[in-house]
């Protein structure tokens, strides 16, 4: 055994979110860990990689017992980590990225040029060729995590944690991906890889370890398992198959013309767009995060304005309309950053809910609290918000009950439409179907809701038709019965497959 | 039951700056060889001793509660308006010249005196507000060069053409002001003035604008995320223009008080040397940005003022140790706001451990 | 016109421009590894006061100049310590220090020297001025570069040093990382803090010798408030070149002139008031016509927000 992780536990004052963890890597091996949002993969890597130390349970590293108290330290040992977001350092070069922290060196100067000789070697030795001089700003996201990997090479890593490494790939890029991890765990090295999309962990695992609320559900060689037993250790129960009634749509509640929008570096963020959304239905955005989803999202809602283009909420014209105005005629959204653009955490919960309704709960200008607070104890109650009382800053609160009170927010809006942006992202699974449910219940009440998701699954699931963008474009449109996977998958990496 | 015990650890870590104030106000004393009980008995009887030094410490504080508001607001909308110095002069200038040249009787001129003075304040805040709204100009740097700017202009004009030139003093000031004019004092023989019941109503409207209208709504989830308040319709650069010449305006007020109430003219350096701007800004940040903090503070702060005046009257010490004192704690309460901060991530990392 | 531009005016830039340039340069360091310091301004009253009552301790300009720097240090580990450790907002903290400066320097004015306002004593001898050999016989060259403090030389070769260290040295890479993205640089296994540590600190030498040069410089005085806003112009210094040395020496150069010329234009019939204000509108214009220098704009509002 290459590592060995036994009863390990890990607490947060009164929380638990690693509970006897027994997990083990052979040398070689590509070994996935899987399980839904918050069940605790991340907090038990990074304690492998010395970010935090566990509350009690051992590690052996080659029989040897080890602990970490920092990153430094993990990484003699030949760990490495691949983080969800990247580690890197926008303004500075590839090669100043990898050998950062084992800098080569003549007297205190950094000798760059030995620098990127060390970085073309590296290319090379593993296949993962880069460019030692391009700023890393300057690199697509591929080409990032590539420098994210090369950076644990040249550390010496023989064990590479990748976290969530697919979430902001396209699919072309998460083959080669899939496909250098193959041949470095043949070259000898060992993967550890976190993730919740299963298909990719049959696709490139030799063993699987399932986490369900900080506990290990199972340990699986993947030619013993499937899809089907994985998501049932993962969640631990049938997911609720969703009653959707096929829509009635009628006429349309949203219609997007011609919209242009110019981006950084004289790329269009936005180009010709025209959709619409109809009364009565869910249209459904696909598309890796970054294709112009949110620049389409920000100017439909006022919070960006279009080069050119015009946009009509309920047959009126609403372009370039300030953002109170949109609201007022019809709109709700649930924003894709929740402590972005959904909340304040230094506001209680009370101060939270009642953005958007302000300008309804007042007279002559003064707020009226009582109703507030009753509004927003209601929506404690209906959906089940995990909060110390409506007093409690927004801070505290978990991502899922956060997600779940800015959705109750807009909700409460009845707005004729609706937009919903990655609104179970980050979220653990009670949340996600409390949400799911009640926009299947907008829709089938006649509310038009556009949902933007990059998880494919919660497209099909909840859409009645599917647009597909990519690089600012409409890639395609599809309707949801009709849609397969490949055929989105296709358009999502900029094939050009028409329906 | 949640919130008398958030209360009252709010109020433990303002009383512990004022202990931690005191104490290193008590090093101060011994460094000059005074006696830290006299001195301190000195200093209390200087702000509170009597009625007289009573109201002397209130009239102190009539501008610093003003200033102290304005910079108060600016900061819950989540602007660094360090400017109100200027802006206090400002309106100062403004207040002394309508007093002195616009005509009509005296209740109707006092009236037009403090709207210039706001007017003044507001405009000079506001133009920042301006300059970092529409040129990206940084607010904080650009209230703090107009303030240099606001006195030396002040100072030219009480220099050159609105110079008192009756009587032999060459003064840069204004001629006095007619009494009709004047603000009424509150009590007979008092220093304290109208302007401080101006004052604690600004306090109380401030407390109530920010808290329980709409406006004050979008103007606090403005300053806690900017974001937030664009995504749920607020209109940034209106809230900003709008919290930058309220802001400005109650600096203005509190110079237009001071040369109403006080000291009958405008007298070039006087506003600057007693740091009544700079004293509303450290009650804010005494207060947290609080309305009926700042006013507290505001009140806190004059008494320390006033009692160190005392304290040097009676004693060796040197009133500058007021200055000591007050300075301590304001790095000391903003270094709690950090610690406070600290004890909240702690907290938080134990409910919402992220996965 | 050509009594105004002659080479004493030229030189009165390089000695009026050191105060500026030497913070502004703590500045970037600050900058550089996240922290924005509005202290700046407090730092250097505290070194220009220090430097004086280290001339009163010890009668010497070098040990004067030593004094001080080991006092302002204190005060830059105490902003390094509330901000980094404590982790409290930096633009509050940097605003308290500067109160507690004005507070301290106030009072310790009145407590050693037992005066208020100012400080002078005709006997204290003030920082030499090195008349450096060949260049002084330079005409006009000469007459500007040659005979001021050693720490207007010192400032133009620190300028030369930082730009070395900070772009081609693996020790200022490190820095330069903490800066850009702390998480990052942390997850490595760089010391984030003791880089932060280290640069404030420095700040902090920086600053001392910007008010030694102040109080020491030309006359040997100390006066209340005396560094009337250089602080800040120093930021706007800094974020104008962009925490980049040599942009930072541009800037300073640029507002050590207008402030040299502001002193000259006294000479002239205008009143004193608007010659005085000069420095600061030309600040400001500054700021208007390179407004889309967003450096340090950015570690601004990672400052958070004023509440």
């Amino acid at each position: 055994m290459l590592l060995e992780m036994d009863q390990i536990t890990k607490k947060y004052g009164g929380f638990t979110a690693n509970r006897d963890i027994r997990f083990n890597l052979r040398e070689g091996e590509i070994h996935a860990l899987v399980g839904e949002n918050g069940a605790g993969k991340t907090t038990l890597m990074r304690m492998l990689y010395g970010m935090e130390q566990p509350t009690s349970g051992t590690i052996k590293v080659r029989g040897r017992e080890v602990s970490f108290a920092t990153p430094s330290q993990a990484m003699a040992s030949g760990i490495g980590m691949v983080h969800q977001h990247f580690m890197l350092f926008p303004s500075f070069t590839v090669a100043e990225n990898i050998v950062i922290g084992r800098e080569p060196a003549a007297a205190g100067v950094f000798d760059r040029k030995q620098a990127a000789a060390q970085v073309n070697d590296l290319g090379q030795k593993y296949g993962m060729p880069v460019d030692p001089w391009k700023k890393v700003s300057e690199c697509p996201l591929g080409m990032q995590q590539r420098v994210e990997i090369l950076k644990v090479l040249h550390q010496g890593a023989d064990i590479i944690i990748l976290d969530e490494p697919s979430a902001v790939l396209t699919p072309l890029e998460v083959k080669e991906l899939l496909a250098n991890m193959k041949s470095l765990a043949a070259l000898g090295k060992t993967f550890v890889l976190i993730t919740h999309k299963l298909q990719e962990v049959m696709d490139v695992a030799d063993r699987i370890t399932v986490l369900r609320d900080g506990q290990v559900t199972g340990t699986l060689e993947a030619k013993d398992t499937n899809v089907e037993e994985l998501s049932r250790l993962m969640v631990g129960r049938e997911l609720v198959r969703l009653d959707k009634q096929p829509s009635v749509p009628a006429e349309a509640v949203l219609q997007v013309e011609g919209v242009n929008l110019s981006g950084a570096k004289d790329r269009s963020a936005l180009k010709d767009i025209h959709m619409e959304v109809r009364k009565g239905e869910v249209v459904g955005i696909a598309g890796i995060s970054g294709n112009g989803q949110s620049e389409l999202i920000q100017v439909i809602a006022g919070l960006r304005n279009a080069d050119s283009g015009r946009v009509l909420l309920s047959g009126q014209d609403t372009t370039n309309w300030p953002v109170r105005r949109i609201r007022e005629h019809g709109l709700a959204h649930i924003p894709e950053d929740r402590y972005m653009w959904g909340a304040a955490k230094d506001a209680s919960v009370r101060e939270n809910g009642l953005m958007g309704h302000h300008h309804r709960l007042q007279t002559r200008g003064v707020i009226k609290a009582k109703a507030a607070r009753a509004m927003v104890e209601g929506w404690i109650k209906q959906f089940s918000i995990k909060t110390g009382s409506a007093e409690t800053k927004a801070q505290f609160l978990s991502g899922g009950n956060l997600q779940k009170l800015i959705a109750a927010r807009e909700f409460a809006q009845d707005a004729p439409f609706l937009i919903a942006a990655e609104p179970t992202r980050g979220v653990d699974i009670g949340a996600m179907e409390t949400i799911h449910a009640e926009l299947l219940r907008k829709r089938n009440e006649g509310a038009g809701v556009l949902l933007v998701s990059s998880e494919l699954s919660e497209i099909l699931q909840l859409s009645d038709r599917i647009i597909v963008m990519y690089e600012g474009e409409i890639a395609g449109e599809l309707k949801a019965d009709e849609a397969t996977e490949e055929q989105i998958s296709l358009l999502m990496a900029g094939g050009k497959e028409r329906i | 039951m949640n919130r008398v015990k958030e209360t009252l650890r709010g109020l433990v870590q303002p009383l512990l700056a004022i202990v931690i104030g005191l104490l290193a106000g008590a090093v101060a004393i011994l460094i000059v060889g005074g006696n830290v009980f006299e001195t301190y008995a000195e200093m209390w009887k200087g702000a509170f001793g009597n009625f007289y030094f009573f109201t002397n410490t209130l009239a102190r504080s009539t501008p610093i509660i003003l200033a102290g508001l304005g910079v108060a607001l600016a900061f819950r909308a989540g602007f660094f308006n360090m400017g109100a110095e200027g802006q206090m002069i400002l309106g100062g200038l403004s207040a002394a010249l309508t007093a002195l040249y616009l005509p009509g009787p005296g209740w109707f001129v006092c009236i037009a005196a403090i709207v210039a003075g706001i007017l003044a304040g507001g405009i000079w805040s506001v133009f920042a507000g301006w300059l970092d709204a529409r040129f990206g100009m940084n607010l904080l740097i650009t209230t703090l060069l107009l303030n240099y700017i606001a006195i030396y202009f002040g100072g030219y004009m009480v220099s050159y053409p609105f110079k008192d030139r009756t009587g032999s003093a060459a003064m840069a000031q204004t001629p006095m002001i007619d009494q009709g004019v004047w603000l009424p004092k509150l009590f007979q023989g008092m220093g304290l003035h109208a302007g401080f019941i101006i004052a604690i109503v600004a306090a109380i409207v401030i407390y109530w604008f920010t808290h329980k209208t709409v406006t004050g709504y979008e103007i606090r989830m403005l300053g806690s995320n900017p974001s937030f308040a664009t995504y749920g319709g607020v209109r940034r650069i209106r809230m900003m223009m709008l919290s930058m010449v309220i802001s400005g305006g109650l600096a203005g007020l509190a110079g237009a008080g001071e040369v109403l109430g006080t000291q009958y003219r405008f007298l070039d350096g006087s506003l600057s040397s007693a740091s009544y701007a700079w004293s509303g800004i450290m009650a804010t940040l005494l207060a947290r940005s609080h309305p009926l903090g700042t006013a507290v503070a505001a009140i806190l702060l004059a008494a320390l003022q006033t009692g160190a005046m005392g304290m040097e009257r009676n004693t060796d010490v040197p009133l500058e140790v007021g200055s000591v004192i007050q300075a301590v704690l304001t790095l000391f309460v903003s270094a709690q706001i950090g610690y406070s901060f600290l004890k909240r991530r702690k907290e938080k990392k134990s409910n919402a451990a992220t996965v | 016109m050509q009594q105004l531009f002659d080479a004493a005016m030229f030189g009165s830039t390089l000695r009026i421009m050191t105060p500026i340039l030497l913070a502004a340069l703590g500045g970037a360091l600050c900058s550089r590894v996240g922290l924005f310091n509005v202290g700046l301004e407090g730092l250097v009253l505290i070194g220009a006061f220090s430097a004086i009552v280290g001339n009163y301790l010890f009668g010497n300009v070098l040990l004067a100049v030593i004094f001080s720097i080991i006092i302002v240090m204190l005060f830059s580990a105490l902003f390094a310590f509330i901000s980094i450790n404590l982790k409290a907002n930096a633009i509050v903290v940097g605003i308290s220090l500067n109160f507690l400066a004005t507070g301290l320097t106030t009072f310790a004015l009145r407590a050693i020297f037992d005066v208020k306002g100012a400080y002078y004593d005709k006997d204290m001898v003030g920082l030499p001025k090195w008349d450096i050999p060949l260049i002084k016989d330079i005409p006009w060259v000469g007459d500007v570069v040659s005979g001021h403090s050693p720490l207007v030389y010192l400032g133009i070769i620190l300028v030369i040093a930082l730009q070395f260290y900070l772009f081609k040295s693996v020790s200022g890479f490190r820095l330069r990382s903490v800066g850009e993205n702390p998480i990052a640089a942390q997850s490595i296994g760089i010391k984030v803090r003791g880089i932060q540590y280290g640069a404030v600190l420095m700040c902090g030498i920086l600053c001392a010798l910007a008010g030694a040069q102040l109080s020491l410089g030309q006359v040997t005085m100390f006066t209340e408030g005396m560094t009337a806003g250089r602080g800040f112009i120093a930021l706007v210094a800094t974020m104008l070149g962009q925490a980049n040395p040599l942009g930072v020496m541009g800037s300073s150069v640029l507002f050590g002139f207008m402030e040299a010329l502001s002193i000259r234009l006294q000479g002239f019939s205008l009143p004193t008031h608007f010659t005085l204000m000069l420095p600061y509108i030309v600040t400001l214009v500054a700021m208007f016509f390179f407004k889309d220098r967003t450096y340090a704009q950015d570690a601004l509002k990672a400052g958070g927000s004023s509440r």
